[in-house]
């Protein structure tokens, strides 16, 4: 089986380094001044379950090197577009295409291109980050990806044989049978922490300081839940408990990656995580005055950053 | 009549100034080293109305020169339990002290320390900052306003107060209803400290965004409704002027406690929306913005203590 990565950033990086580690065959799709330095230095990771740094097969454009069984697509969402262009030629007919993106409005997208058949649902939970010299740097402890069909029926071939090559690496996680719920839990989880963390401008452990700062952190929490529901994929009381249990851990200082990138000026996932969420509560009759004016906030950082460049 | 004002910052300095100027005997109590600046350099004033430098009376005691008739006490909130501490051997008999503070929970602070009778009203429209070198940037408006709380004829120091600052071409001055003034203040201040704080940008930043016209007027009419069930109701032609300034398309107007929060400074969260919200409360009326803007101040502080906010 062949699998395509596109990008050798954080999660692509991790997680093709690890496939490849254990035997797939695995290829980078990436731009020509990565290509010229991971031929240099191969692709380096730094990671809480040990470092390398191997040679790996890379190519410039999608139409090297195929036809791919699975194309792994680890993109930020605001680069969905370029993302698309550049797998395209690598898309044949028995490809199946595996997002590991947050929230939802990517699969329309990407089946919009390509054809629901060929896109399963994926999402990663890697905490990854990569140096500027491009070094992979996997600090926690945790490392999974998990991807599965979204109607729920038995997995293709590729699938399994894409299970059978994580579960021989050393990354967690496989096969979910029931994908799309996994996908709007972590959506729950992720649109309420950076709501919240990035209205605040705080962690979440700051936010329990303020008088209010619960009970906002819970009304957000019920908004996204309440736009599950009516999808119906309604996490249910475990899981919710779930989730609410993280985000009210006292005198935290976990915070969203969106606030980092609030702070450092970067582009953020802000259309996507929280005002799509808002999008599919308003087609759905539910009211999400939080997240409203968190997503405000981020549109007003997205002016001010335009502005400032 | 003897006028003190504490510090020399951007309102007490530039407003002290022109009242030297047209020959007032005013003098300024500051820390020893401002004192120092100002005692060699004078107070250098660079503004729209024309720049110029003034000599000027200091001290760095209250007692020295006591008691004063006037004492101008231009602070911040978090500031005013040392700012009474400073003017208090000041304070005499006779004296008035008018307090030019956002929001109104000082009163009861000010009252409790000095009695109710010798605190007036007051504010300053005074636009400006402190620049590198101390000198006063002066940046256009030039308003104060004070009076009696109680709405009876003015003591004979705020009229004396107001007719040197006339000579001194300040703008405002006495006002009759110096209470409503102070909530027609109050309700743009707590609408534009809340959304700039919250939102972190401009108004024009604001306006940009699907709902952020739609948010600065619900905040807005959160802080009028306030003031009205507190007795306050805000103008139809104030309420216009301010909703019209907030929500100017483009404008780069911004409250100076973006940049106070920018620079990881104190801010009057309590004073200028934490109160608002609180009477809101008070009143059963509905405020979720002014929560969020709160909450989110709260948050700043919170950070602010555990890490000082380092970049």
């Amino acid at each position: 089986m062949k699998i395509l990565i596109l990008g050798a950033g954080a999660i692509g990086g991790y997680v093709g380094g690890r496939l490849q580690q254990s035997g797939s065959d695995v290829t980078f799709l990436v731009r020509p001044a990565r290509q010229q330095a991971i031929a240099r230095d191969g692709l380096v990771i730094k990671s809480t379950k040990g470092d390398i740094a191997q040679k790996v097969k890379t190519v410039t454009k999608g139409s090297e090197g195929g036809p791919y069984d699975i194309v792994l697509l680890t993109c930020k969402a605001y680069d969905l577009d370029s993302a698309i262009e550049a797998i395209a030629p690598a898309v044949g007919s028995d490809t199946t295409v595996v997002p590991l993106l947050n929230g939802m409005r990517h699969l329309d997208v990407l089946d919009a291109k390509f054809g629901k058949e060929k896109v399963v649902g994926g999402l990663a939970r890697v905490g990854v980050a990569m140096s500027p010299e491009g070094t992979i740097l996997h600090t926690s402890p945790f490392a999974a990806i998990s991807f599965g069909e979204r109607d729920g029926q038995a997995p293709r071939a590729a699938l399994q044989e894409l299970d059978a090559a994580i579960k021989k690496s050393i990354v967690d996680g496989g096969l979910h049978a029931k994908i799309v719920q996994d996908l709007w839990d972590k959506w729950i989880m992720l649109c309420s922490l950076a709501a919240t963390n990035c209205l605040m401008r705080g962690s979440s452990g700051d936010i329990l300081e303020a008088d209010e700062g619960r009970a906002i952190v819970m009304e957000t929490v019920d908004e996204c839940q309440k736009v599950a529901a009516a999808a119906g994929h309604d996490p249910g009381d475990k899981g919710m408990q779930t989730i609410r249990g993280f985000l009210t851990v006292k005198g935290s200082k976990f915070t969203a990656s969106m606030l980092h990138d609030l702070e450092k000026g970067a582009m953020v996932e802000a259309d996507h995580i929280v005002g799509d969420m808002i999008a599919r509560g308003r087609k759905a009759g539910v009211a999400t005055p939080n997240l409203r004016i968190a997503y405000a906030h981020l549109q007003v950082y997205l002016t001010r950053r335009a502005r400032a460049v | 009549m003897k006028i003190l004002i504490l510090g020399a910052g951007a309102v007490g300095g530039y407003w002290g100034a022109r009242l030297t100027q047209t020959g007032a005997d005013v003098t300024f109590l500051l820390r020893e080293k401002r004192a120092e600046l100002v005692k060699r350099n004078g107070l250098v004033v660079k503004s729209p109305k024309g720049d110029f430098t003034q000599k000027v009376k200091v001290v760095t005691k209250g007692s020295e020169g006591a008691p004063y008739d006037l004492i101008i006490l231009a602070c911040k909130a978090y500031d005013l339990p040392s700012a009474m501490d400073a003017i208090a051997p000041a304070v005499g008999a006779n004296t008035t002290i008018v307090p030019i503070l956002n929001g109104h929970a000082h009163f009861a602070t000010l009252d409790a320390r000095f009695g109710q009778e010798k605190i007036a009203g007051g504010l300053a429209r005074i636009s400006g900052m402190l620049g590198p070198n101390g000198e006063i940037l002066h940046s256009g408006a030039s308003g104060v306003s004070f009076g009696e709380r109680d709405g009876k004829p003015a003591r004979a120091a705020l009229v004396e107060l107001d007719a040197a600052g006339k000579k001194g071409g300040i703008d405002g001055g006495l006002n009759a209803n110096i209470n409503q003034d102070l909530w027609d203040k109050w309700i743009m201040l707590g609408a534009i400290a809340s959304m700039c704080s919250a939102m972190r940008g401009t108004i024009g930043d604001m306006m940009a965004s699907e709902d952020g016209e739609t948010i600065m007027n619900e905040i807005l009419d959160e802080c009028c409704k306030v003031a009205a069930a507190e007795g306050f109701k805000i103008s139809e032609k104030v309420v216009g002027n301010v909703r019209a300034s907030l929500t100017a398309k483009g404008a780069k107007t911004v409250a100076s406690i973006l940049g106070d929060m920018e620079k990881g400074g104190a801010v009057e969260a309590h004073q200028i929306v934490g109160d608002m919200l609180g009477r809101a409360r008070k009143h059963g009326i509905a405020a979720p913005n002014l929560r969020f803007a709160y909450a989110h101040l709260q948050t700043y502080e919170a950070r602010r203590a555990r890490d000082g906010l380092k970049k």
